[in-house]
């Protein structure tokens, strides 16, 4: 709030720049508006001239020498040549000030060939005034100026040299000219206060305008700074869930790990004092020794246990964008069952030679078949051999590849088939709760989807569903 | 004399072989088991000097078992193990008389003191001079299942000691006759295998150093609920031997 106070001055300035751009713009296209309508109305009073001239004129001067034909060329003649250079400016030059002082000028030198056209009449008269009303149009007094000296000035002169152009009669009483100049006069003064309060208005509508505009653009920049905002406090708390999983699982890995160190830094220890006891001192006495043996053998066996666990946290953590080969999938599982640990299970690999051949990351895709294949024989039901099924259809035609894993093992209970693909979830005693993890993670960056069919105490089916261009998308 | 018999129950094979091999090296006789279930049919059948159970096992887990055994009026002492440093069923074994509980992984030969001290079944030793104090706090540990004794002052404290089946001492520091620190120095000098746990009722922060320095293996202020007490005596006693390994 401080800054916004701080900025004040700033902001009312820039209101104030603003709502004088607005009121030069509107003012602007008024101008060029009333132009055009200037040059509308010229044209038609040329023409309005001309006809004037060929039907009314010679009544008008009825009983005089005026020939008609002088009124029709006076009427193109002069209509032409006080049009044109209005035209001009309109065209080249439109919304300036030049053009629009040369129109006020021109406007009432219409009305001084259209009051000589028809004789005089004092209804013609009239003319004047509607000029200058729509002169008042612009919205700008300044050109009612050249205006009313123009209409004074013709009214002065014709009076003195040739007062039946301009009143109709021969000798009209000498203040004639200032009757007319009075109303004119009058006018003005109504115009100039319309004009006024015209651009007064304008300026009213561009001073709100621009403050609308400041609040829209206020509004906005406090919307964008919300906005900014709830990226930022999504963006904290994503990472703080991302520090929290990695903790969950730093904490579930390190236990994992306890148990096979126990058991490893035990043998180590049985080992060494079987070596180095005096009573069967000698590796051959030692050797001699059954357990000696087995607990090599065991080292061996929870080391690489220990590297399973390690390499399950490696592989959620780091989730490489897979490298597409072309990997034919019945040899892949086939090495998959080989790699798993012993089980009560039959594994039967039915994926059809023909299948055409997609394209995998063949290590990753290696290791979501163990770990799957792992589930499905640890399902087995203790009251009988498991049997573990793998199927594979599509491929060709336009048919994504479907790669299916069924046994018929204990199921997943309902209630836990949700959370099964989530890192960290586990039913297993002995689990870290990330094959499933990892196995969902693949399936992603591969562009497939993974779908589990459960029925406990009957058994779970896994189908892997590939996109045609296997992958290919999905780096 | 007939050799300590203990069972060690671990549903993990490796873990279980491992340590029985390592007891039986050191002249014991090790009986397996791989569940809990197994555990306690024979822990009824035969008699056992100890139990050593992993916690966290499918089906019973070890402190079920632990329990089993306290409801089948098995009074073997019972030593789990586990993997987990933060388990509410750790915890409540604790308040329900476990012995001590061992943090894996371990070296079967830096606990084996443990051990040995569990089978011989030892004694805490309450020495404090209000009487009153020292009875009820022994005998509330005798409630849940800790082997207690009560004494309130410095010469029988000694002479218990004396003895030779006293592994703690939970010692108050304002005596009359002595003052705390001595009389902890004066127990560790008779048997420095002896963990001494001090307490006083006021804050006394020189004088706790002052026990401390004296090789007490930590001090309370009071009041002690019954519960830290029996959580710092477990802690006391599941210590590994002088020269642990590091990590």
């Amino acid at each position: 709030m401080t800054t916004r106070e701080t900025n004040m001055p700033t902001t009312t300035e820039a209101v104030g720049a603003r709502a004088d751009t607005i009121f030069h713009g509107h003012q602007d296209a008024i101008y060029r508006r009333v132009d055009k309508l200037f040059v509308v109305l010229m044209l038609v009073q040329w023409a309005f001239a001309i006809g004037l001239a060929l039907v009314f004129s010679p009544y008008g001067w009825a009983g005089k020498v005026k020939a008609t034909h002088l009124h029709v060329y006076a009427a193109v003649l002069l209509g032409g040549a006080i049009t044109s250079l209005p035209l001009l400016l309109a065209w080249r030059r439109p919304g300036s000030v030049a053009t629009r002082h040369v129109i006020a000028c021109a406007q009432m030198l219409w009305s001084a060939l259209l009051i000589h056209l028809s004789g005089g009449r004092i209804e013609t008269h009239f003319h004047v005034f509607g000029s200058l009303a729509f002169l008042a149009f612009y919205r700008d007094w300044k050109v009612l100026v050249p205006a009313t000296l123009v209409v004074a000035l013709d009214h002065l002169v014709r009076q003195i040299y040739w007062p039946e152009s301009v009143y109709g009669v021969t000798n009209p009483e000498w203040w004639r000219f200032l009757e007319h100049a009075f109303w004119v006069a009058f006018e003005d003064v109504v115009l100039v206060l319309a004009c006024l309060r015209g651009v007064a208005e304008l300026r009213t509508i561009s001073q709100r305008q621009a403050q609308v505009e400041q609040l829209e653009r206020d509004k906005s920049v406090a919307l964008d700074e919300a906005l900014v905002d709830l990226k930022r406090s999504h963006e904290a708390r994503l990472r703080s869930e991302k520090l929290a999983a990695v903790g969950q699982l730093a904490a579930s890995v390190g236990h994992e790990l306890r148990n096979p160190l126990t058991a490893v830094r035990n043998a180590n220890t049985y080992i060494s004092r079987r070596l180095n006891d005096p009573k069967t001192a000698g590796a051959g006495a030692a050797a001699a020794d059954p357990k000696v043996l087995q607990f090599v053998g065991l080292i061996d066996r929870e080391l690489t246990a220990c590297t399973k666990i390690i390499g399950d946290l490696l592989d959620f953590a780091r989730e490489r964008p897979p490298d597409l080969q072309p990997c034919p999938l019945r040899p892949l599982i086939d090495e998959a069952v080989a790699l798993l640990p012993a089980h009560r299970a039959r594994v039967r690999n039915e994926v059809p030679e023909a299948l055409p051949v997609p394209s995998l990351d063949k290590d990753q895709f290696r290791q979501i078949l163990i770990n799957l294949l792992q589930n499905a024989v640890e399902a087995a039901r203790p009251d009988r051999e498991g049997e573990v099924v793998v199927t594979a259809e599509g491929g060709g035609d336009g048919r994504p590849w479907r790669l299916c894993v069924a046994d018929d093992g204990a199921g997943i209970p309902p209630e836990v088939v949700d959370k099964i693909f989530e890192p960290l979830f586990t039913t297993k005693i002995k689990g870290t709760g990330l094959g499933l993890a990892v196995v969902a993670n693949v399936v992603r960056l591969h562009g497939g989807t993974i779908h589990v069919d459960s029925r406990p105490g009957e058994g779970t089916r896994v189908v892997i569903e590939l996109p045609l261009a296997a992958g290919q998308q999905a780096a | 004399m007939r050799p300590f018999r203990v069972l060690v129950v671990d549903d993990e094979s490796a873990l279980r072989l491992t340590v029985a091999a390592n007891l039986e090296l050191e002249g014991l006789e090790v009986v397996e088991a791989a569940s809990g279930e197994e555990a306690l049919a024979l822990a009824v059948a035969q008699p056992f000097d100890l139990v050593l159970t992993d916690v966290r096992m499918p089906g019973m887990s070890g402190v079920e078992l632990y329990r089993r055994l306290r409801e089948a009026r098995s009074d073997v002492p019972v030593v789990l193990m586990t993997a987990f440093a933060l388990e509410a069923l750790i915890e409540q074994a604790v308040q329900e008389g476990a012995f001590a509980v061992l943090p894996k992984p371990f070296d079967v030969q830096d606990v084996l003191p443990v051990l040995i001290r569990a089978m011989r079944r030892p004694l805490v030793l309450v020495i404090d001079d209000q009487a009153l104090l020292a009875e009820t706090a022994a005998a509330a540990l005798a409630a849940s299942g800790v082997r207690a004794a009560a004494v309130t002052d410095a010469a029988s404290a000694l002479r218990v000691v004396g003895e030779g089946n006293v592994d703690v001492c939970v010692v108050d520091l304002v005596m009359p006759d002595v003052s705390g620190a001595e009389l902890v120095a004066r127990i560790r000098a008779a048997d420095p295998t002896i963990a001494c746990i001090a307490m006083s009722g006021h804050d006394v922060p020189e004088m706790m150093r002052r026990v401390a320095a004296s090789g007490a293996f930590t001090v309370l202020q009071k009041p002690v609920p019954i519960s830290a007490l029996q959580r710092v005596i477990a802690a006391a006693r599941a210590r590994p031997a002088r020269g642990q390994r590091p990590g």
